[in-house]
């Protein structure tokens, strides 16, 4: 990994700004492009700017990921792996449930 | 004893309604109290297996053995973090057991995560590359992630989605935090390459099609 501290981000390359791009957005701290150190690059860098503006947006809607939306099918396991799992408990002493698993 | 939970875990995972009760109800072995839980966390749980795994029977094994653990191992939540991170990462850790016991024991997943060159992100740094149309809706993403190559797809799922620290991530997947950084920029610059096509991307099984 790069070392942060010593790079001047207003004149590298695209290339060596490449090179840094996976530790700057391990270090968070908001969008990097909004970050004013790197204004200047960005503006000589168009592509760049484009680049991690493109990546934010992807890492910002993965969030949205997390909570599964919609009640169809598909999005829940079926009836039988909480069967299995009662009959499994029941083994084991614990009775639940037959509806167990309904919102 | 109950720790007092860090209010910093919950910034991903809030509590859920009566989440709390039902866990210390099922800790009693309040059979009821088994079933809430379960009704509760079931789709996180089993999405989380499906993106890891792709695979839709494997995906319900693994939440019906996610749960038959949770139930087991109730006793020794002490609510340090959230529930649902707890739960998840006792989820995440079953997957990977099921994927070594499947093939990856013999190596570390350090060597077996990394793509070949031909599913690797091309490396078109600099160049004019049209920009994503500003937002990216969740079916295309969905599909996206899910034609990642699969260690990629892995260090996404776990950083990007379920909010692991790369730390935890390293940990979980026995390489370093250097290598899960630069696993999941690639898997962010894989997913760029997909979604400027995506009328390219598979049909996948599952809950994509289902988030319609």
């Amino acid at each position: 990994m790069k070392d942060l501290s010593t790079a001047n981000f207003d004149t590298m390359t695209a290339a060596e700004f490449e090179e840094y791009l996976p530790e700057l957005f391990a270090m968070g701290g908001g969008r990097l492009s909004e970050n004013p150190r790197f204004a200047v690059f960005f503006q000589t860098n168009p592509y760049c700017a484009a680049l991690v503006s493109d990546l934010e947006t992807i890492a910002e809607q993965a969030r949205s990921l997390f909570e599964p939306v919609g009640d169809e099918e598909g999005l829940e396991p079926s009836d039988e792996v909480w069967s299995n799992i009662r009959s499994q408990l029941a083994v084991e002493g614990i009775e639940t449930p037959p509806d167990g698993g309904k919102d | 004893m109950q720790t007092k939970p860090n209010p910093g875990f919950f910034k991903r995972n809030p509590p859920i309604e009566g989440e709390a009760e039902a866990i210390e109800r099922a800790k009693n072995g309040d059979a009821d109290a088994f079933s809430k839980l379960y009704a509760l966390h079931k789709r996180r749980v089993y999405t989380l297996c499906l993106r890891m795994l792709g695979n839709v029977s494997e995906a319900e094994d693994m939440t019906q053995e996610a749960f038959l653990h949770l139930f087991r191992k109730l006793g020794s939540f002490r609510g340090e973090s959230a529930f649902s991170t707890w739960l998840h990462r006792l989820t995440v850790n079953l997957v990977l057991m099921h994927l070594r016991k499947k093939g990856l024991n013999l190596v570390s997943l350090e060597e077996t995560i990394n793509p070949s060159e031909e599913d690797a992100p091309k490396r078109d740094f600099g160049s004019r590359d049209p920009q994503l149309a500003g937002s990216v809706d969740r079916v295309t993403l969905e599909r996206a992630v899910a034609s990642l190559p699969p260690g990629y797809r892995m260090v996404f799922v776990l950083h990007d989605v379920e909010g692991f620290e790369h730390n935890e991530i390293a940990s979980m997947l026995e390489c370093s935090t250097g290598n899960s950084k630069s696993q999941l920029h690639k898997a962010r610059l894989k997913l760029r390459e997909l979604l400027r096509q995506p009328e390219k991307l598979p049909p996948v099984a599952g809950l994509q099609e289902a988030a319609r």
